[in-house]
């Protein structure tokens, strides 16, 4: 996971989107120097859920999870000192995260102008929820605002009831990566051009991107989309086993026989459910025997005998279960970080697995301030006194 | 394409459906050469030319595997071929084409793949500092390898349900988090592989240029989702907890949800982060007094009175339109945005005034017009960077491709083409049907359709 050895990200903002880009940019090998306000620190420090249920700024779980592999600094940019300082990292990186609101980076000095005075070679990216233009450039919105004004939100949860929302702020995480992925491209290009640009990165319009059903569904033939039908056969939903809950599918190459003689009635087998249209037509009696088929199984001898058969179903799985999956086990998924503060636990790992080697931690998530010392005397050579000035007044 | 990042790499892009070939759509917006590897042998075919969907005005057409609409979002830009892999012509014009390009994009099962020949270790012989993306369900190593996958199953096997579930009424009548998982739907694990894959290849390439090496990304979606909700699975580490099932709630908000509108189906959602936004809140919905009652006085009370307080808001929001609500509470400066279904994200002024959608025209001869398709969620300040054309029709860069940058000689492509190897039609399986709008919406599967709806009308307009 080397592949940005080399490159220098600094990030500012906080919360999820901002420290989500910047630690897939650290996992890839970048060293991200996290810059948190002194004091509180990043907010998400005070965001729950906490390690042994106990509000520490050190145990906030989003924290300790979004910010591995990352160095971690208190700076007041809101000071002309602050700022100043700001200015002499930005000139020794590669890539700036951020992901104040549009009017914050003008009152900070952290819109784009600035950022390339300071460093014409700087990618400089900025994560809002609206964008930097447009009618909305300036409202405010959190998750749920996010994903409803994208489109996500009216196609989750039942057609019966309301829009349902998924609780892990999925809209920074999509955002973040998507950040990331725009800042390399932007630093890909400057191996050519050899100047900098900005990265306007907006969460809605990331999250609008996943419309590509929805979106022709109206722009060709005038339908809209819904929400997960509840009339139907049951296939392609989650549906009750007797542990828990499955995703049946008729999806893939293998034909009708194959799922009947899996879920094992003999019901199934009839003429009537062989085709596709037999089974929209025959739908309700359908459901009845899928669900006393499927009362008969438990969620993972159910799914491993499907993989087996090459059916693609699925199954619900909780934290817990994951934990447990001999899969991701052999594939080496789980990392064991031990952190002062909070302590040691496995923590999930990294998506993509380059050349099958395993994904590593090389820090814990930073402690507020730690890497001062490191970046303000090592770094950037600055007296004791002077960092003692710096703490004195506040700035770090 | 002077500016775009990409510009002068190649890439193969061999993959189907949703994850993959958006990957590649985004790669030709970024300026690569990206050639798609069609096959014309229907049984064999990428689903999303013939099975998904939608066709102009709901009518599939003749040449019905050019026309679909998503099948446009995803492989907008790109040139097509056919090979028919199964031939050791098709698999040695692979290799030819693979010599000469930068990036490999394929989404085979890993037996699939190794049949094929298509294994790292086999590319990285035929071009040493290749970029290989092999996107699967589960991986190339572990027990469940094997598994085929799609995207609506694996969203709920990799946890997503966990974090996702309706409130009911509990035992002593309050609304409480229901053990029923729910899916954010909308094939959502396909785009989470999609961005991951895409900023994997953007950093190989990257790492590429500055040392010569080349990379194997082994993207596994089942793993890959998993790392999307690391936060709620360190809650089982360290706390014991297995869910957080809240509906439309949230942990340390309040206000926080999803309310309904005068109309069918329409909903606002909206948030309180902090006591300005409660203030504010009271004063839109005309009641600032609220603000100071002893049931919502102090943060631990507030939280026990949230289905009151749900139902004070519902009682305001249901008699007024979408557009009314949003606008008094974004007024007010409350966090508020409408819950937008894909008729109102087209229309959508703001999305509009910022150039997101963008409009790739078809040629002449088709009676397609053109398309609308979704831009990208970010925007370089010193790069062209946009959608560059339609997607391709089925083999059109067959003769371009095979004769100009392999150098096959007419006569050998005229052979290909007799054996079937390669083809520009379709060969077997059945028009797609029309989709029987009135139906789906009598189920449920679909939210509404406009009866009177004339895509050739939109265009003109």
């Amino acid at each position: 996971m080397d592949l940005l050895n080399g490159v220098r990200v600094l990030e500012l903002g906080g919360d999820t989107s901002a420290p989500f880009c910047a630690r897939l940019l650290a996992d890839y090998g970048a060293e991200v120097i996290k810059i948190e306000a002194p004091g509180a620190g990043d907010s998400c420090r005070s965001k729950g859920p906490f390690a042994g249920d106990d509000p520490h700024p050190e145990k906030s779980l989003p924290f300790l999870y979004l910010n591995t592999n990352k160095l971690g600094i208190t700076l007041d940019v809101s000071s002309s000192t602050g700022r100043n300082i700001l200015a002499r990292l930005v000139a020794d990186s590669d890539i700036v995260v951020q992901n104040f609101s549009p009017q914050e980076m003008e009152n900070l000095g952290l819109n784009y102008s600035r950022l390339s005075a300071d460093n014409p070679e700087i990618i400089a990216v900025s994560i809002t929820p609206f964008g930097l233009s447009g009618p909305l450039r300036d409202s405010p919105a959190t998750d749920i605002e996010v994903f409803a004004y994208s489109g996500h939100l009216y196609h989750s949860g039942d057609s019966d009831r309301e829009p349902l929302r998924n609780a892990l702020d999925q809209a920074w995480y999509v955002a973040g990566v998507n950040a990331a992925t725009a800042a390399m491209a932007a630093l890909f290009q400057r191996l050519f051009t050899g100047v900098g640009q900005q990265v306007e990165v907006s969460a809605a319009e990331c999250l609008a991107t996943h419309m590509v059903q929805a979106v022709p569904y109206y722009d060709y033939m005038g339908a809209i989309k819904g929400r997960r039908p509840v009339r139907g056969s049951g296939f392609e939903e989650l549906m009750p086993a007797r542990d828990g809950y499955v995703v049946p599918s008729v999806q893939g190459s293998q034909p009708w026989a194959v799922v009947a003689d899996l879920i094992g009635l003999d019901e199934l087998k009839e003429e009537k459910f062989v085709s596709g249209s037999g089974r929209i037509e025959h739908g309700e009696e359908l459901k009845d025997l899928l669900i006393k088929g499927l009362a008969e199984w438990d969620r993972k001898p159910l799914f491993e005998a499907s993989g087996e058969r090459r059916l693609v179903f699925g199954m619900a799985q909780d934290a817990g279960d994951l934990y447990d999956c001999p899969h991701l086990a052999e594939r080496d998924f789980f990392v064991e970080v031990d952190h002062p503060v909070a302590g040691a636990v496995q923590y999930p790992g990294f998506g993509p697995l380059l050349q099958g080697e395993p994904y590593q931690v090389r820090r814990r998530a930073p402690l507020l301030g730690e890497h001062n010392r490191e970046i303000y005397r090592g770094r950037m050579g600055l007296l004791d006194e002077e960092t003692i000035c710096l703490r004195a007044c506040g700035v770090i | 394409m002077g500016n775009a990042p990409l510009a002068g790499i190649r890439v193969v892009d061999l993959s189907r459906v949703f994850a993959m070939p958006y990957v590649g759509a985004y790669l030709a917006d970024l300026g690569a050469e990206v050639i798609k590897i069609d096959t014309h042998h229907a049984a064999f075919v990428d689903t999303t030319r013939t099975l998904t969907g939608p066709y102009p005005n709901n009518e599939p057409g003749e040449d019905f595997w050019n026309r679909a609409g998503t099948f446009q979002t995803l492989n907008r830009g790109k040139r097509s071929i056919t090979l028919d892999l199964r031939s050791e012509d098709g698999i040695r014009r692979l290799l030819d084409l693979i010599a000469i390009s930068d990036v490999v994009l394929e989404n085979f099962t890993p037996r699939v793949s190794r049949r094929f020949g298509l294994d790292y270790a086999n590319l990285r012989e035929v071009r040493p500092d290749l970029v290989l993306v092999s996107n699967t369900g589960y991986g190339h190593s572990g027990p469940w390898s094997a598994f085929g996958a799609m995207a609506s199953a694996l969203e709920p096997t990799h946890g997503s349900g966990a974090f996702m579930g309706y409130l009911e009424p509990g035992d002593d009548g309050r609304l409480t988090g229901s053990p029923t998982p729910n899916k954010i739907g909308n094939s959502y694990t396909d785009f989470l592989a999609c961005w991951s894959a895409q900023l994997a290849i953007l950093s190989a390439l990257y790492r590429r240029a500055l040392t010569g090496k080349g990379v194997w990304v082994d993207l596994a979606m089942y793993q890959t989702g998993v790392s999307f909700f690391g936060e709620g699975l360190l809650d089982f580490a360290f706390n014991g907890r297995r869910t957080r099932r809240l509906g439309n709630r949230h942990p340390s908000r309040s206000p926080h949800g999803c309310y309904p509108c005068r109309g069918v189906d329409c909903w606002v959602a909206l948030s309180v982060r902090d006591d300005e936004d409660w203030g504010a809140l009271c004063k839109a919905i005309g009641q600032p007094s609220l603000a100071f009652e002893s049931r919502f006085a102090d943060p631990v009370i507030w939280y026990e009175n949230q289905d009151e307080l749900d139902t004070i808001i519902a009682e305001w929001t249901s008699d007024k339109t979408q557009d009314e609500v949003v606008t008094t509470l974004q007024e007010h400066g409350v966090p508020a945005a409408p819950v937008q279904n894909a008729a109102q994200l087209l229309r959508d002024a703001h999305l509009r005034e910022r150039g997101f959608f963008e409009e790739v025209a078809f040629p002449q001869s088709s009676d397609m017009g053109s398309s609308t398709l979704l831009g990208r969620g970010w925007r370089l300040s010193g790069a062209e960077v946009k959608a560059r054309g339609p997607a391709p029709d089925m083999g059109e860069a067959n003769e371009y491709v095979l004769g100009r940058m392999l150098g096959l000689s007419q006569g050998e492509i005229q052979r290909l083409r007799k054996e079937q190897v390669i083809g520009e039609q379709l060969n077997g399986g059945a028009r797609p049907g029309v989709v029987p709008l009135e139906r789906q919406a009598e189920l449920g599967w679909i939210a509404g359709y406009e009866s009177d709806f004339d895509r050739r009308d939109e265009q003109g307009s």
